[in-house]
């Protein structure tokens, strides 16, 4: 087993406030609602989701010549396109970017993958200014925290913790709460940085293999107003952002934000094909681990994700249990599938974080089986050694006397006694029955099923 | 074009996605979904986004609307109607940041979630439509579309930049709660003709 501490362990200590717990749960749930009603007044929807589906599906499989495909249109358009293997050749092709342009002053939208590649440690360690832009990822940065959630970075925070942290940092009055008044300051701090930024990183949402270009989605317009005035911009996307065809973004703009937030479209969704004059534009196409997880048949579906987040606001585990619980880059649902690929050690316990409900893969917006894969990773973690062994054993005992009628049998008739003689301070005992450490068991029945089936008379068949 | 990089990192990325990809599956023809087109729709898609929406009876009506709902002293950048200040591709961020309002013209106008099409080539500067404090849309009726498939029908090439607009910067980033005006225009008007 893992040495780190597991989902369940870091849940303990989002769960010691219950009331933010509760407001946590029935906020993201509000989330799930409003995607609800949007998908309700969409009739083609499912359509959608299978078409989008279909399309991933088609590109996964012809990946490295979309690949290929789409770097040469990118450098037909005048983009300079940079491949790296991991994390730190990515990192290291950004910094060498920023010190060629001179600059150290850099600008960050929303990107999913320069987290998960660890870039802003790497920039500010060899004297890079990065700030991010997204409201709620310069709450964080500020914070020094990791995002809990790939739309909602903040969702952990309550506006009293922003008004605290902009207090610190921003110098704006103590005690102010009011989420207007709060936007507000971060709008005036961050113009500055807009406008003194050389260099502008941006993620990718999609990357359009016949065009060469890559379509950037945000609400704030953080991004086009970074990429506007600066005059490198370095747009850094995994190898699985491809799509083949402009045509094809009608399909995922309309399931984005509809699965994500319930709007019917990003404010922004902007596209960039080519550098405005006298500018860069630099694209990195980044594996680490990509292609491993490709040639994963049983999980290369999860490479399908738009970071849509509508597997967390629905799942009833990722609700109650907070994003920094599953301390991978992507939390939730899909995030319990992509990181065992990454270390399947540290991250053993994140595909037991599931009640297996099926709900995220109900509201996947490119249908990946999630749940199935889930489960399936148990599979994998406890033929590899990574599951605790009081797991292991009792599962092994169990099965062994679920494939014993008699055993179980006899089992089942020694429970219902000693059930009802063994002391609920021991039946209940957390070390031994973790199940029951917010529950009570039921009350044992006087007799089983099958006893009581065979005193049964003979039943009258209708005629 | 290629910046000078560790030797075949590329040739190994692309040997190890070809390992991996799957027996080649169909890509599927995506249906020309249609809907609703109207100015009702599309004024209501825009109002619940946040936008707002000014019908002008023409297009030289536009000076004056403008005039009749933004103060005289804003500065105003456009190429449709007379400007205070002047803007091209070669403007620096100090003059764009003190600019007021933008008023651009929008080519395509996407009735099911009240997004404006703008290209690169309608917007002086690429900083403009979000730097500015207010951003006006001029948009002529007959370019209203009912989806996005018809709007990429119709736009096929999105040029070097272009951005569908759809009402002003917002947030919900502290608790949920929305705010309009993140980083980008305050407000978004579109002037239908």
């Amino acid at each position: 087993m893992s040495q780190s501490p597991t989902h369940a362990q870091r849940s303990d200590l989002f769960l010691l406030d219950a009331e933010r717990t509760t407001w946590h749960d029935e906020t993201l749930w509000f989330v799930r609602e409003k995607r609800d009603r949007a998908v309700y007044a969409t009739p083609e929807f499912q359509e959608l989701r299978q078409l989008a589906s279909d399309i991933k599906d088609h590109t996964l499989s012809q990946l490295s010549e979309y690949l290929a495909q789409f770097e040469a249109a990118a450098l037909a358009n005048g983009v300079r396109v940079h491949w790296a293997a991991d994390a730190a050749e990515h990192n290291r092709i950004v910094l060498g970017i920023v010190r060629q342009a001179g600059a150290t002053r850099v600008v960050k939208s929303k990107s999913m993958l320069t987290e998960e590649c660890h870039l802003n440690p790497h920039l500010l360690a060899h004297g890079v200014e990065v700030i991010d832009s997204d409201l709620g990822e310069r709450i964080i940065q500020l914070r020094d925290e990791a995002p809990s959630h790939v739309v909602l970075p903040a969702i952990h925070l309550k506006k009293e913790d922003v008004g605290e942290t902009f207090w610190q940092h921003l110098g704006t009055e103590k005690g102010l709460t009011d989420p207007q008044q709060l936007t507000e300051a971060a709008r005036q701090h961050l113009r500055e940085k807009f406008l003194a930024a050389e260099v502008a990183i941006s993620g990718v949402n999609f990357a359009v293999a016949e065009t060469g270009a890559v379509v950037v989605c945000t609400n704030e317009g953080n991004a086009d107003l970074a990429i506007g005035l600066a005059r490198v911009h370095i747009a850094c996307m995994g190898l699985e952002k491809l799509i083949p065809r402009l045509s094809d973004l009608a399909v995922f703009t309309r399931l984005l934000t509809r699965s994500a937030t319930g709007q019917p479209i990003t404010t922004y969704t902007s596209h960039f094909t080519r550098p405005a004059e006298g500018k860069e534009m630099h694209v990195v196409i980044v594996d680490n681990g990509r292609s491993q997880q490709l040639g994963r048949p049983d999980f290369r579906a999860s490479l399908k994700c738009i970071r849509c987040g509508a597997c967390m606001n629905t799942c009833p585990v990722y609700r109650r249990s907070g994003g920094h619980s599953y301390d991978f880059t992507i939390p939730g649902p899909i995030g319990a599938i992509l990181s065992p690929n990454i270390d399947m050690k540290q991250h053993a316990s994140l595909p037991f974080a599931s009640t297996l409900c099926g709900s995220c893969t109900a509201v996947c917006p490119v249908k990946i089986d999630i749940h199935t894969q889930l489960y399936k990773w148990r599979q994998v973690l406890a033929a590899e050694g990574h599951i605790p062994a009081s797991k292991q054993y009792s599962m092994q005992l169990l099965s062994r006397v679920l494939a014993r009628p008699s055993l179980f049998k006899a089992g089942g008739a020694v429970a219902r006694l000693g059930l009802r003689f063994v002391p609920h301070a021991l039946t209940h005992a957390p070390g031994y029955n973790p199940w029951a450490i917010a529950r009570e068991l039921p009350t044992p029945p006087r007799q089983s099923f099958r006893d009581w089936y065979a005193q049964q008379g003979p039943t009258n068949a209708p005629a | 074009m290629s910046t000078p990089l560790p030797p075949s990192a590329r040739e190994n990325i692309l040997a190890a996605v070809r390992a991996g990809q799957p027996t080649a599956v169909p890509l599927p023809a995506v249906p020309a979904f249609g809907g609703d087109d109207s100015v009702e729709k599309f004024a209501g898609l825009l109002a619940s986004i946040g936008g707002e929406m000014v019908m002008l009876a023409s297009l030289s009506e536009l000076a004056s609307a403008v005039a009749r709902r933004y103060p005289a002293d804003y500065h105003t950048a456009s190429d449709l109607m007379p400007a205070t200040v002047a803007v091209t591709a070669a403007t620096g961020g100090e003059t764009l940041a003190g600019i007021d309002l933008a008023v651009l013209r929008g080519t395509l106008g996407v009735a099911e979630n009240g997004a404006v099409w703008l290209p690169e080539a309608n917007m002086l500067h690429r900083a403009l439509p979000v730097v500015a404090q207010h951003l006006v849309l001029v948009l002529d009726r007959r370019a209203l579309v009912a989806t996005m498939h018809q709007a990429y029908a119709q736009i096929r090439d999105v040029g070097g930049y272009g951005v569908f607009l759809a009402g002003p910067s917002k947030t919900a980033d502290i608790e949920q709660s929305l705010v309009i005006g993140a980083h980008g225009v305050r407000s978004l008007t579109v002037m239908l003709h």
